[in-house]
Parts: C-alpha cells; structure tokens; sequence
C-alpha cells in the first residue's frame, strides 16, 4: 500500500506545483521546449538526440517520449502542446494527405511542407529515412534471381507477409499489381513478419528499412524503380514555439545522420540494449555535434 | 461524433465479407481457435478435476492452477511460445495459450461439482458394491454435470474473447478487423468487428447456458424414472 500513498503523494504534490505555476507570483522563465517521439525505440533515440544538442546549447527541455502513435500525438502537436517531433516525411503526409500520390523524397517533402496545419513546419530533412520495403530472404533472391520488385512478375504463387494493414495500404497487393504486374497473396503475419519469412511461410515481407534485422539475417531489400514506395526521410517537425536559433541546432543534427547511422544507431538498441541518450550521446560525439 | 450508419455501410458492403480476410473466413476461424484450446483444456483440466474431486488428493493443485494461470498474462504467454515453438508452430502456441486461461475454470466446475456431492450419496453409491470408477461413471459425472457445464460456459467467455490476440501473431478471427481497423483507422470496421464478437460471444454464452440448464433437467427427470 506504500506504492499507493506515495502515487497520492506525488500527485497532490503535482497539483500543488501546478497551482503555484499558474500563480502570478511565478518567475518568467522561458517556457522549455516539448520534445516528444513515438513509441518506438529509433523514434526515440532521434527525438533524445535533439534533446541532448538543445540542453548543451543552454534551452530548457522537457521529454514527451513513448507517446504512441500518430492518431494520439499529432492532435498534441497542433494544439502546440508538443514543440518538437522527429517524424517521418512520407508516413506523415500520408497521414495528413490519405490520397497523397508523391512518392519520391524530395517531392514527398514538399507536398508535406505545404500541407502541414497552420504553427507546424517541417524542418530540413535529413538523408536518414525509415520507410516501407520489400524484402526476401538471400537464398530466394539467388535461387529466382530477383533484386527489385519488378524481377517478381515472372514468378507466380508469391506470398506477402507483413502487418494486417498493408492489405489496405497503397503499395500493399493492390500497388504491387498495379505498378510491378506482381500478383501476391497476401498473409497477414502481424509481429512475426520477419520470422515468418526467413521460416518460408511468405516469400517476401514488409519491413521498415532501418530494421537492424535486415543486416543482421541477410534479407535482401528489393530495389523499388517504380517508386511504389513512399519515400520516408526523417523530418522534425516544430511549432513556432522553437527559435531560429533552436531550429539551427536541429537541422544540423538531420543533415549528419546518414541511412546507414540510423540503421547503426538501431543496431545499438536491438543488440546491446543501451539507452536512447547513451546511445544519442554517442553518436553525437562522434559527429563533433557534443562534445 | 462517431457515425454509426458507416457500419452498417460497412456491413452491407460484400467485399467485407468475403476471401481470405472476409468476416465469414474470420468468424470461422475465431471459432475453430476458441473450441480448439477448449478442447486441449478439456483434456487435461476433466480427468484432473474428476481425479482431484473423486479423490480429494491434490486440491491443492486447483487453487494453484488456477492463481498461477491468472497471474500469467497471456499475451505475453503468447510471444514466449511462438519465440520457443518457432513460427511455424504459431496456431499450437495460441492454442495453447489460450487453453491456459480455459484450464481454470474447467478444472474448477469439474472438481467443485464433484465435491458438492453430499458424501450420503457418494457413500450409498459404494454401499451398493460400485468401484471406483463406476461411481464416477454413474454417480458423480453425471451429477457433476450442470457445473461441468457452467465451467464451459466460462471457459468459453474466456477464451473466444482473447482470441482477438491472434493476428498479433499472424493468425485471423475476428480480432483482424480490429488491429488492421485502428492501424488504418477504419472506425466503421473496428466497430463492426467488435459487434460480430459481442455477438458471437452472447449466442454462445446462451447455448451454453441452456445447456446448463437442460442438463439439470434431465438429470431430475432420470432420477425421478430411477426412483419408480
């Protein structure tokens, strides 16, 4: 019953702070800057690097991490109680733009630019991206000699594994029809997509792209030269409420991480199971961005 | 607001209903996962129950069984089987994990029903020269019934609600229209999904609840011709 009394506790001790904060007594200081991610461990590591790079330079920050997903935290961001989100350019202008046709990087980015609610803007996009891929295990790539989607069409009786709402997405079977001429069956194999795979249960899955797993297992990522794909850069998006000074320091974070960084810095929380800021830390040091 | 004539929109639409990830396809395999782990439950939970009951050893083990099962999270149950079973063997390990939470009250319903036999009957049955195992067979099975019955019944709640759990692990039923429904936010089919299971989850509980029922029943009936 301790735990109880001490939840009491610092809950009443929470309104109490608040209370005062509210009071016109309170000090001006300047309001510290949200940052917030997603529940998922590369959203996070991002998210605490820009954290780590805006403490140094002197801003007050407070971490909104782990905030699940979009559905919950973009109505956050619009009503500017969130300042600061890594996020990803194609995945989110999906979400603000369902019928959104753009697929490469650079016209993704646009189209998301000037589609963004009034208060939010994406900053520069970083080289970096997490994005939807199809990906076959390296023994059936060299047994039906296939390196990008298009090779699939002469191959018939293919299975499609990866989560239940590909079915619906625009590059899930309907797409690869439509574009490649590919006809799949399509198995909805939830959390055991990559398992699925390397087991022969599908012969092709959906993975993101900085999944360490793809290094780690020899999956081989099939080249996409239609473009079915939507392209998915890492892009922080910011409320007004973040300086130009701020914005400066984040930018320089996007421009340093490369594809292959987020992939490593993945790799770093799968396998040794460090945190998002010694990780973050690390990283950061080895670019000269901390010191 | 929420529009609710988008699920009957979505309802009326036959796309819905039909192929691999169809409600029809779903409905059936929901039920064929739900009485598959009722059936390997039963199978370990009636002997035992009847064994602990019939005998009075290792009661024990009913309360323990039945704690333990409930402390266990079954998703996480769930997860630990398909990583130790392998993949392929995913429907066993949500199978099983399911007749984890069907095993307590099966248990519990056999053992209870046996023991709430006054020991007068019990005795009388041995009186009249009746081993072992006919007085289970003859006397305490067919009394035990309608609670046998009722831990079914529960069995049943239990588990045809948690199959939902199954396309985490790449398995369908109904809770397919749920996680693919919240991912690309299709509110129309998430509630849908739901009212086919709410559904499906009172008509049973009504079959099985008349069974219940029906089984007193003729058990009284069975006696009373027994007595003349």
């Amino acid at each position: 019953m301790k735990f109880t009394r001490l939840t009491a506790l610092a809950i009443s001790a929470a309104a109490v702070l608040g209370i005062t904060g509210c009071s016109p007594a309170a000090e001006p200081t300047a309001e510290p800057i949200v940052i917030g991610s997603q529940a998922y461990y590369s959203n996070e590591i991002i998210a605490e690097a820009y954290a780590l790079v805006l403490e140094d330079a002197g801003f007050a920050v407070e971490r909104q991490f782990s905030l699940g997903q979009r559905d919950v935290y973009v109505p956050a961001l619009v009503e500017g109680e969130i300042d600061l989100f890594p996020e990803y350019s194609g995945n989110l202008l999906q979400f603000f733009v369902p019928t959104a046709t753009e697929t490469a990087a650079d016209d993704v980015y646009q189209a998301l630019a000037s589609s963004l609610p009034e208060g939010l803007t994406a900053l520069a996009m970083s080289p970096a991206s997490d994005q939807d891929s199809y990906n076959v295990t390296q023994d059936f790539a060299t047994a039906n000699g296939v390196a990008s989607i298009a090779d699939l069409a002469a191959l018939s009786g293919l299975t499609l594994g990866g989560a239940p709402e590909l079915a619906e997405r625009p590059y899930g079977p309907t797409g690869l029809l439509g574009t490649y001429g590919v006809t799949v069956e399509f198995e909805a194999t939830g959390e055991t997509t990559v398992d699925s795979l390397v087991a022969g249960i599908v012969d092709m899955a959906n993975v993101y792209s900085a999944d360490p797993r793809i290094q780690q297992l020899g999956l081989v990522t099939l080249a996409d030269p239609l473009g079915l794909f939507l392209a998915s850069n890492v892009v922080p998006i910011a409320s007004d409420a973040v300086s130009a000074e701020a914005r400066a320091l984040i930018d320089a974070v996007s421009a340093a991480m490369s594809a292959e960084d987020l992939v490593a810095l993945n790799v770093r929380s799968v396998d040794e199971k460090l945190s998002a800021t010694v990780i973050a830390r690390d990283w950061l040091v080895a670019e000269g961005l901390l010191e | 607001m929420f529009d609710f004539s988008e699920v009957w929109m979505w309802f009326a639409d036959s796309t819905n209903w039909d192929g691999r990830y169809g409600l029809w396809y779903l409905l059936v395999e929901h039920l064929a996962l739900t009485f598959g782990a009722i059936l390997l439950a039963a199978a370990v939970a009636l002997p035992l129950g009847t064994f602990i009951g019939h005998t009075g050893k290792g009661e024990f083990a009913v309360i323990g069984l039945s704690s333990v099962s409930r402390a266990i999270p079954t998703m996480g149950l769930l997860f630990a089987l398909v990583l130790v079973l392998g993949v392929e063997q995913r429907d066993l390990s949500l199978i099983v994990a399911l007749a984890s939470i069907a095993i307590p009250p099966l248990l519990a319903g056999t053992y209870s029903g046996i023991t709430a036999i006054p020991w007068s009957i019990r005795d009388s049955a041995t009186a009249q020269g009746m081993t072992g195992a006919q007085r289970i067979r003859h006397v305490e099975l067919p009394l035990a019934t309608p609670s046998i019955v009722g831990g079914f019944r529960i069995a049943f709640i239990h588990v045809v609600s948690t199959v939902v759990l199954a396309p985490l692990v790449g398995l369908g039923g109904l809770g397919f229209g749920i996680v693919q429904g919240l991912a690309v936010r299709n509110y129309a089919q998430v509630l849908a999904s739901s009212l086919v299971i709410i559904v499906t989850t009172v008509i049973g509980d009504q079959i099985l609840g008349w069974l219940q029922q029906h089984s007193t029943a003729r058990l009284n009936a069975h006696d009373i011709m027994e007595k003349k």
